[in-house]
């Protein structure tokens, strides 16, 4: 019998397709043909709902991962579709025809992340950070310690204590 | 017919009105999901302060603050984390880098006060209602580390490499070992305070992860004038506390000193330590002995200017480091890699002179202006049981000595070794490798009054010693020689069931029902060493101040009660070398105090 897996395997064969566990598949496929693939689990295998989408940043390989979770809900099944794209200049085709509410999970990868979607409405209005000047803070080279400390004032009666010297204090005050 | 529809079908509505509603009636006493993120829990008996969750933490939302009733103590820093949750974004990094995994979070997420102050509290020391429930966020399985567990694996010699040498068996890490297991510290400085001498572990092993060796080496010189010695051979209380241990191996601190000593060549360490010009004050110190505690104190005293003279009994500088550890554990280039660099910055050491016989304390005293004893610990005590006085029973301490000077020294095809400490473990694998040589087999028994689990040894001096053929039998006391027409025929034994008493003092019980024999034509007994001062003339004795148990008071700078001598190592504290180098490094500060006052005065 040919499972829905098998199906995906014969349409898509540069998919890389694997199953977590019952009700849960990963499919992973190159960035040009993931919305063929996508329109294909809606269209045809009855993906109908969008979960979510989001966004990994592997900076040790230049990449970011994208993730379209889908749901079909009559067979209960979840389906985590993940494709790569290049860190630098990120841009990927939008999916806001197949959902209109992707629109606005690519707005706000756009301004956490940077990654562009071009053709996808309003996707360069500021999302939730208004007035933003920095890199965009989900992108691990952004020092959000570093923005913490500048940005926030202290709040009065914070204190704190470094192990090390806390224990020379109590320990051994005297030596050297 | 569609108007009726259209005015019948909102009454169809009606049906709902008998039915459970969807809503939540009560919004605030909804729970949320078992694996929320909500306020943390933390065990706070189970939670060493080492403030890591303070550090990953990227909203600063944790401080590390005392807590009235958890004391400061070795391992422990006394401090426990309080999150102000008006940062606190509930990403739960903190958790997830918890070295102890003390620190969880509870699903609790509603809590609603007009007080902001209320929302920043001590998690399991400022009681809340959720710090027993179970629910909430935990680090998940075992395949999620944010730092490996596991420490990097140090290449050495197999037994049948060197049971029959004396080659060095550790090898020592590569660049890329030592990185990988410099990478897994989390610089929380739990084990400074551990350290005798207190040396910058978490800066030295951020040097290794910069690849700034010259800067390591310079830390490690901050504290510690033998780095490639205790890279070798510390006893490593440290790595005993280190914060990384609790839920894996501990960071392998020993070694990575060994790999910044190794890394640096000696012909650059005065230029990276910016020793090449040192202004002398013409101000001298003599020093008796050249074990750690004299070398680590004249290498400060030459620091600061003084002219040191060490004066060494035996024919080569070291003390203990030479004529007590095996060459097989630490090398004699090593060794004088460390000493030679002590001597470059105008340390003198003269060799073969025994102070009290060749030249005495008291003109010591004449000719320099304070003067330092370090003379260590190099009598071996004998247990005193009937036939010690046998020539075939020797003191371990004496057999190491004679190795380390090249002597033949005795060792018959079956051997009998009394002791469970280093010491033991050190003249058993020596007597191995030379049975080996010898007679091509190993026959030796090594027995401790100590458990297994009680030796004083470390664990991996007793494994490599039973890998390398010995037999270690622990766990009884040792009753008699047996000796048949002059000949050692072995040693009867008979259970020690305990070693000490509640008070953790030497107080052993023995099950006498339970006996024991083994057999050997040689013993050799490793339970101690004491100390000779008898080099002391009896002008200094009458003024020097000694303890009930016969040893000598000295202050916090390792002076004792005679203003000009100062006295540390083995003698005061220890066994064992970074003490020594602690001790000597504290006296030669206590010595520059001194000789200012005195010129002051």
């Amino acid at each position: 019998m040919n499972t829905p897996l098998d199906n995906i395997r014969t349409v898509f064969p540069n998919a890389d397709v694997w199953t977590q566990r019952q009700g849960l598949y990963h499919m992973s496929i190159p960035k040009e043909q993931l919305v063929a693939l996508v329109t294909h689990l809606k269209e045809v295998e009855g993906y109908l709902h969008l979960v979510q989408l989001t966004a990994v940043d592997w900076i040790e390989k230049n990449l970011f991962q994208l993730t379209y979770i889908l749901n079909n809900p009559i067979k209960k099944i979840d389906v985590m579709v993940k494709t790569f794209i290049p860190r630098d200049n990120p841009t990927m085709e939008t999916i806001h025809h197949l959902w209109e509410q992707a629109a606005t999970y690519q707005r706000e990868l756009r301004e956490m992340f940077g990654i562009n979607f071009p053709g996808s409405p309003r996707v360069d209005k500021p999302f939730i950070l208004e007035g933003w000047d920095d890199i965009p803070p989900y992108r691990r080279d952004f020092d959000t310690k570093k923005y913490a400390e500048e940005t926030y004032f202290p709040r009065p009666g914070r204190e704190t204590n470094d192990p090390k010297e806390y224990m020379k204090k109590k320990l051994y005050p005297d030596e050297i | 017919m569609a108007r009726i529809k259209d005015i019948i079908s909102p009454f169809t509505a009606w049906k709902n009105v008998v039915k459970e509603p969807v809503t939540i009636k009560e919004p605030l006493k909804r729970e949320a999901a078992p694996r929320y993120r909500g306020f943390h829990k933390n065990d706070v008996d189970t939670c060493i302060g080492c403030g890591t969750c303070e550090s990953i933490c990227q909203n600063a939302a944790i401080d590390m603050v005392p807590v009235e009733g958890i004391e400061t103590k070795n391992g422990d820093s006394g401090l426990r984390p309080r999150i102000d949750y008006g940062r606190c974004c509930w990403c739960a990094l903190c958790v997830d880098v918890c070295t102890t995994g003390s620190l969880s979070m509870s699903n609790h997420f509603k809590w609603v006060d007009s007080d902001p102050d209320v929302f920043r509290f001590i998690p399991g020391v400022d009681k809340k209602e959720w710090d027993n429930e179970p629910n909430g966020y935990k680090k998940p399985g075992p395949n999620y580390e944010l730092y490996s567990k596991e420490r990097v694996h140090m290449p050495e010699l197999k037994p049948e490499e060197r049971d029959k040498s004396f080659i060095e068996i550790v090898r020592g890490y590569s660049k890329e070992q030592a990185m990988k297991e410099a990478d897994r510290c989390v610089e929380c400085g739990i084990c400074v305070a551990t350290c005798p001498a207190h040396m910058g572990i978490p800066e030295y092993i951020k040097a290794i992860r910069n690849e700034d060796l010259n800067e390591g080496l310079r830390i490690l010189y901050d504290t510690n004038p033998l780095p490639e010695v205790c890279g070798r051979i510390c006893t490593h209380k440290c790595e005993t506390v280190c914060s990384v241990g609790h839920q894996g191996d501990p960071l392998s601190i020993r070694w990575l000193k060994r790999y910044i000593a190794d890394q640096n060549p000696a012909e650059n360490y005065k230029k990276i330590l910016e020793t090449e010009n040192i202004t002398k004050n013409g101000k001298r110190i003599a020093i008796v002995g050249s074990g750690p505690a004299g070398l680590s104190a004249a290498h400060y005293l030459a620091l600061m200017g003084y002219e040191c003279t060490i004066y060494e009994k035996l024919p080569l500088p070291g003390g203990m480091m030479r004529y007590g550890i095996p060459e097989y554990r630490l090398p004699y280039e090593a060794l004088d890699k460390d000493i030679d660099y002590i001597k470059s910055l105008g340390v003198e050491i003269i060799c073969n002179v025994t102070v009290g016989k060749d030249i005495t304390l008291d003109e010591l005293h004449q000719q320099y202006d304070a003067v330092f004893v370090g003379t260590g610990l190099h009598v071996g005590r004998s247990t005193r049981i009937p036939g010690t006085d046998h020539p075939n029973v020797y003191q371990a301490v004496d057999l190491l000595r004679e190795v380390t000077m090249g002597k033949e020294i005795p060792a018959t095809q079956s051997i009998v070794v009394i002791g469970g400490g280093n010491v033991a473990m050190d003249i058993t694998r020596t007597l191995a490798r030379i049975q080996n040589q010898r007679y091509g087999k190993v026959n030796i028994i090594t027995t401790s009054l100590e458990s297994e689990n009680e030796m004083p040894a470390d664990r991996e001096e007793i494994i490599e010693a039973r890998e390398e053929g010995a037999t270690i039998i622990p766990g009884w006391g040792p009753v008699k020689i047996e000796i048949e027409n002059d000949k050692i025929k072995g040693l009867h034994v008979v259970k020690c069931v305990s070693v000490f008493d509640e008070n953790r003092r030497f107080s052993p019980k023995f099950d006498e029902n339970q006996t024991n024999f083994f057999a050997g034509d040689m013993v050799v007994e490793s339970i101690g060493q004491g100390m000779d001062l008898s080099y002391l003339p009896e002008s200094v004795k009458d003024n020097l101040k000694l303890d009930n148990r016969g040893r000598i008071v000295v202050n916090d700078y390792f002076q004792s009660s005679v203003n000009w001598l100062f006295v540390g190592g083995d003698i005061i504290q220890g066994p064992d070398v970074i003490h020594g180098i602690a001790n000597g490094h504290k006296a030669a500060i206590g010595i520059d105090k001194f000789i200012k006052s005195s010129m002051k005065s």
